[in-house]
Order: structure tokens, then C-alpha cells, then sequence
């Protein structure tokens, strides 16, 4: 092997990403949610307070998903998309990784701190 | 270019399209979108150290648009395709760089290109920040695809002998 750098940077993106990976799937404590679409905030929640619901929300491209809450729970329980990635995601669980839907531009997340 | 060139790319794009055809039936284990396995780009990589690069575009760019047609899923074609140019450009630039050993390193390095590309098209689509953070999970699942399909590409060129 002649060249070593472009091996070694590999590692090292590997490495500090998984890092990051784990410190991404840590469990929230956080109750506010908000559901975001093409950049607009659409609905804030606070997950304690709020009653069981489903929330249709139309894409405008004419396809639709359905955010499901469900004690102090929320997620996508229905999308009208191919890839479904967005229902399979299941639960919102981690402070920085949002449930995203590609397709119609969705995207569920907590809400910072404060605001 | 000739016939028989003009015959070889369509041969590589319609293998590439079928392989990319059989994976969409393949359940994914990780329900993150952007992860995949992309054993599609088993024919990239052989295209990029056996073809010309324009000629690797053509590939890559007949494939990225039937494919979007028959997945029926047209609106991941922006993301795919954002990512499909950061991993061609990277892989022609390193082809000249690595030895033919590390073949399969320039199929991870082009993986995670891909993802790069992936999250930024998605950041700009969604006009949402939020979405870098799964740029970390993408780079190490797409490492990992991208050490497979590299080690079948090596493969590929040993046993076919230009």
C-alpha cells in the first residue's frame, strides 16, 4: 500500500461518527414537538398535556400523512408515499434525529428550549 | 462511439437497473431514510475504473432516471441524484490517486459522498437544518455498503479481465 492518508481519514470520519451516532439515539426527555413542513412550522405540541389525536396533513403534491399521538407519544402512523421510511421510523424518540418524510417534505422534531 | 461501446454501456445501465430493481423488494432493516444497501453501485464503481468518465455519467444517469420511474417514487430522484454526482465526481478524481488494491476504499469514500450529497440536497429541500443529523448514521451504514459493493467490484475486475 503506497498511500495510507485516504485510508486513515476514512477511519477516523468512521469513528467520529459512530461517536456521534450514539450521542444522535439518546432518548429525549424533552415534551415539546413540533411538526415543520417545507421550512414552516405547523403545529407545536406539548406531548404532556396533549389529548390522543391524529393530525392529517396534506402534501402539495396531493399525498398526505397522518401523525398519530398517543400518550405522551407521537409518530407518522400512515403516509400515502412509496417508501413508507417515515411510518417505519416509528416513535420520536431522540432530541436531534427528526422522523423526516422525504417526499412531501415533512419533518416531525422536538422543539428547542425555550422557544 | 462505436457499436460495441454504444452496446456495452446499455448492458451495464440495464444490469445496474435490475439490480436496483430487486433491491427496492429487499426489506430494509434500517428505517432511516436514506440508508440503503445500493449494490446498484457495484456497476458504478466498475464502470468508473473500466469506461471513460463521461461515459460512467451515462451509466449512472440513465439508471438514476429509469430507476425513479419504476420505483414510482420520482421525488427521491432530487436526493439521489445530488448524491450520485458528489460520489462520481470523488471516485473519478481518486481513481488516479489509489492503487488498484484499494478499489474498495474508493467505493466507501464515494459512499459517503453520496450521503453528503444526500443531506445537503435534503437540507436545501426542506430548508431545514434539522436534517444533518443524519448525516452521521448515513456514514457509517454507507461505509459499510459502500466496503461490500467495493469488495464485489474487486472481485468483478479480477475475474473479468479487460
Amino acid at each position: 500500500m503506497r498511500n495510507r492518508k485516504p485510508l486513515i481519514a476514512v477511519i477516523v470520519i468512521i469513528l467520529v461518527s459512530a461517536c456521534l451516532s450514539v450521542l444522535i439515539l439518546r432518548h429525549s426527555d424533552q415534551q415539546a414537538v413540533e411538526i415543520v413542513q417545507d421550512g414552516a412550522v405547523l403545529y407545536t405540541f406539548d406531548l404532556n398535556s396533549t389529548a390522543d389525536r391524529d393530525i392529517r396533513i396534506s402534501a402539495p403534491d396531493g399525498g398526505y400523512n397522518l401523525v398519530q399521538i398517543r400518550s405522551g407519544t407521537i409518530c407518522i402512523s400512515e403516509a400515502d408515499c412509496p417508501d413508507q421510511t417515515c411510518v417505519n421510523m416509528g416513535k420520536l424518540q431522540s432530541d436531534y434525529l427528526p422522523i423526516v418524510c422525504l417526499p412531501h417534505k415533512l419533518i416531525v422534531r422536538f422543539a428547542e428550549e425555550g422557544s | 462511439m462505436n457499436i460495441r461501446r454504444l452496446t456495452e454501456l446499455a448492458l451495464l445501465s440495464s444490469v445496474a437497473l435490475i439490480i436496483f430493481v430487486i433491491e427496492l423488494r429487499i426489506p430494509n432493516p434500517f428505517p432511516i431514510p436514506g440508508v440503503k444497501l445500493g449494490l446498484a453501485n457495484i456497476v458504478t464503481v466498475y464502470a468508473v475504473f473500466r469506461y471513460q468518465p463521461a461515459e460512467t455519467a451515462l451509466i449512472v444517469s440513465v439508471r438514476l432516471l429509469l430507476g425513479a420511474m419504476f420505483s414510482g417514487n420520482p421525488s427521491a430522484l432530487l436526493y439521489s441524484a445530488a448524491g450520485a454526482v458528489c460520489c462520481l465526481l470523488g471516485m473519478l478524481a481518486l481513481r488516479n490517486v489509489l492503487p488498484e488494491k484499494q478499489i474498495w476504499l474508493c467505493s466507501v469514500i464515494g459512499a459517503m459522498l453520496h450521503n453528503a450529497g444526500q443531506i445537503t440536497a435534503a437540507i436545501i429541500i426542506m430548508r431545514s437544518f434539522s436534517v444533518i443529523a443524519y448525516l452521521p448514521l448515513l456514514l457509517v451504514t454507507g461505509s459499510l455498503a459502500g466496503v461490500f459493493t467495493g469488495l464485489c467490484t474487486q472481485l468483478l475486475l479480477n475475474r473479468i479481465k479487460r
